[in-house]
């Protein structure tokens, strides 16, 4: 091979889509190295450090596209205390001096500043694409700068990130002249903008095939933006609150009706249940629905949207569907490939709202169901081994039982039996999420049969430091571990050392690790980065050197080639 | 934090909440604007928390200083509501940061998403404790009269409870005046109305 002309072997590279398979070429020979290199455009990093920025840069000068991951998924639960890091700026800088040709941009988990956003939007002229999902530290007003300065902008795309209103002009700053965009998705803005500007942008570009829009808009702008858009297959709609007697909701359905192309709907703030009367239509093409941001819509009503939907592939909903509304969807939605249910009632006790029953229902009418997130109060072991037998494709299979190490209410037993059958049946299965009573036998388990795992989250589960080690010496495609408020301390920390350096990183908070540990991990493993992370007030007990048989209460573990990080915050010892 | 006693018996869970929230009794489940106090099983601090958990614990076995439990579960057999009932508020007693695991995001909308709901208070004559109905869950007057009676059942002096269609509603509405419940449509009600009183 080494014998084939450069161009040739770049031509053959190109056929390789998956980073997985470019970051492997790559180590082959030197010659490969080069040419991968230097003609690779997409480029993943999926730990913003383990890696410096301008090293990425430089390796990859040709980058069109590029993808950031900053902080740790149970950030998501507020269990990462707010300035830890995960800073935009390095990247943007970095890609404005190497990679100027950069087309588009993606951040996952990070801070992401105004300043950054305006020098993304003057620092690269063929920018197209900016999609931000559970980002945060930006305003409306870098949205502006976005808006002003991207010529031919085709996707913006801001998925529940956290963003202040600082005025409802951004959206005006795109000029006249644009006319590029393909995606504009701002449901999680939380102000207003200016109606009419919306309407003319969208009337203009012709190209728009995804539209999500937020909270503040209004059905009557809803009926004017879809009368210009009659292409549209994505849809968010706005707060959806009309009186349905209104000539707006009216012309609503007319609108409706001629948009043919329609797959795919989200949003329904604040819908009342007879004004989804509206949707009928749409529903038998509808491959994608959300309703998970509608509590106002109880079960009953979801049933009769739902008996329209006999295409859907993914459905998100909240958990007021019911095990009877769960056991209608199963009977319609053949195609269903992806569910999940959310809990409308965090705090509340209310009546248990979806069991064991729904998901076994779902399980046995929809055979292609390959992601699942599922709340519920409960589970049982014959149920879980019923779903794996019916359905074997899971890839993605994420069960949270809202009750923290709750047992199987039949048999008062631990759910070991039922992931277990989980794990065993579903070959192909990437990601996990355990809940319930738990012992150590459900990680003997994983670590047996869970051959393809990559990402791995555990809760209020084992008895034992061999649960954690079970995982770490069977699960020889694992990427992630986050653990909280399990048993597992120093021994278990330490048994397999040289694995975390497979592994994108190790998430353990509430857990019986010692700070004697976590240094030790740090002396054997020089290419780890072994963060401790403390986030409350110190009581009086605690000396300013607390001792290492002090407990940790968070500990992130990731492995880098950058060493320690220069932005730490003071209440994180990198060790 | 306060006791509760098991002799209390709710309609339904959700509307013993309720109550309990009104009257600023109960355990304090977090709401919105409450930050989380870190608790664990014990109620103690959450600095001391990292210990193995016994099986039997995990069962609800142990028992909790918050509550007094009237019978014995041995085996562990579920008894029906009571115990039920427990296990749900034994859950809601421990608040624990980032559980369950959904989205900030995601809560925040939902909070919002709560505000907006249309609730008003209704009172009715000579009952010291108010209650809060959300009228976007009910799509007509029968549902409203059906959550009426459920919050404020009827007595007759011979002990049975009366029919509905006796109570006699009003509301207060936009301008502040009085009226009549049932006589304009449902739609245009539930625009004007800001709260509900029955009278007796």
């Amino acid at each position: 091979m080494t014998y084939f002309p450069e161009e040739v072997v770049e031509h053959i590279f190109d056929f390789l889509s998956s980073h997985r398979d470019r970051n492997i070429v790559s180590t082959v020979c030197k010659a490969w190295y080069r040419v991968e290199r230097l003609s690779r455009r997409s480029v993943f990093v999926g730990n913003c450090y383990a890696v410096r920025p301008g090293r990425v840069m430089a390796r990859f000068p040709g980058t069109k596209c590029l993808s950031v991951k900053g902080k740790p998924h149970f950030a998501d639960f507020n269990l990462v205390p707010h300035d830890w890091g995960g800073f935009a700026l390095p990247w943007i800088e970095a890609a404005a001096r190497g990679c100027p040709g950069l087309e588009e941009l993606r951040l996952k988990r990070m801070v992401v500043s105004d300043e950054s956003l305006e020098l993304l939007a003057r620092s690269f002229p063929n920018f197209k694409a900016l999609v931000l999902v559970s980002c945060e530290g930006f305003s409306t007003d870098g949205l502006a700068a976005i808006a002003t300065h991207c010529r031919g902008l085709r996707e913006l795309d801001l998925q529940e990130n956290e963003v202040e209103d600082h005025g409802r002009q951004w959206l005006s700053c795109f000029p006249d002249s644009c006319t590029s965009l393909e995606s504009l998705n701002f449901a999680c803005l939380k102000g207003e903008v200016n109606a009419g500007a919306l309407e003319r942008l969208v009337a203009r570009c012709v190209n728009l095939r995804s539209l999500k829009l937020n909270r503040a808009i209004s059905v009557e702008s809803l009926a004017r933006i879809l009368v210009r858009t009659p292409h549209l297959v994505e849809l968010g709609t706005g707060s959806f609150t009309v009186e349905h007697r209104a000539e707006a909701y009216q012309r609503l359905i007319h609108a409706f009706r001629k948009c043919k192309s329609l797959k795919s709907l989200s949003g329904f703030w604040d819908v009342a249940p007879r004004c989804l009367q509206s949707i009928y239509s749409i529903c038998p093409n509808l491959t994608v629905l959300n309703l998970s941001y509608a509590p106002a819509i109880q079960g009953a009503d979801l049933v009769k949207l739902i008996r329209h939907c006999f295409k859907l592939q993914k459905l998100w909903v909240l958990d007021c569907i019911g095990d009877k509304g769960l056991a209608v969807v199963a009977s319609t939605c053949k195609e269903l490939q992806e569910l999940r249910v959310f809990p409308s009632d965090i705090y509340g006790t209310g009546t248990a709202a979806v069991t064991e029953e729904g998901l076994v229902a779902i399980s046995s009418g929809c055979s292609k169901l390959n992601s699942l997130l599922y709340f519920c109060h409960q589970m049982t072991n014959a149920a879980l081994i019923t779903v794996a037998k019916n359905c074997p494709h899971f890839t993605r299979f994420r069960l949270c039982i809202l009750d923290p190490g709750k047992p199987d209410p039949d048999t008062n037993q631990p759910l070991d039996e039922g992931f277990g059958a989980i794990v065993r049946s579903c070959n192909d299965l990437r990601r996990l999420s355990l809940s319930g009573l738990l012992t150590d036998t459900v990680f003997l388990y994983i670590g047996e049969y869970a051959a393809r795992l990559e990402m791995l989250s555990i809760a209020f589960a084992g008895d034992s430091d061999k649960g954690m080690v079970y995982v770490l010496n069977g699960c020889k495609n694992l990427r992630k571990l986050e653990i909280r408020d399990s048993p597992f301390g120093d021994a278990a920390l330490l048994e397999n050392v040289g694995k975390y350096e497979t592994m994108r990183s190790l998430w353990m908070s509430s857990c019986d690790v010692t700070l004697g540990g976590c240094k030790a991990l740090a002396a054997k493993m020089p290419r780890l980065n072994v963060e401790v992370i403390n986030d409350r007030v110190e009581s009086d007990e605690m000396e300013e050197n607390p001792s290492d048989m002090h407990k940790v209460e968070k500990m992130y573990v990731y492995r880098t080639l950058a060493g320690a990080r220069n932005d730490a915050p003071e209440f994180v010892d990198i060790l | 934090m306060h006791s509760i006693s098991p002799s209390v018996k709710p309609q339904q869970i959700g509307d013993r909440v309720q109550l309990e929230m009104e009257l600023e009794l109960g355990l304090a489940l977090p709401g919105s604007d409450r930050t989380p106090e870190l608790v664990g099983v014990h109620g103690e601090k959450r600095a001391s928390l990292c210990r193995k958990r016994g099986v039997d614990e995990m069962l609800g076995k142990a028992t909790l200083p918050l509550f007094i439990r009237k019978d014995n579960d041995e085996d562990g057999d579920d008894d029906g509501r009571q115990s039920k009932h427990l296990q749900e508020l034994n859950f809601g007693s421990r608040v624990l940061v980032g559980w369950p695991p959904v989205k900030m995001w995601r809560r925040k909308s939902d909070d919002c998403g709560r505000r907006r709901a249309n609730c008003v208070k209704v009172n009715m004559e000579g009952v010291a404790i108010g209650r809060k109905v959300d009228l976007c869950l009910h799509d007509s007057y029968q549902a409203l009269f059906l959550t009426l009676t459920q919050m404020f059942p009827k007595k007759q002096h011979d002990g049975e409870e009366s029919d509905a269609a006796y109570y006699k509603v009003t509301y207060e509405d936009e301008d502040g005046d009085w009226m009549l419940v049932g006589d304009v449509p449902w739609e245009a009600f539930i625009q004007s109305v800001r709260r509900l009183k029955i009278l007796d």
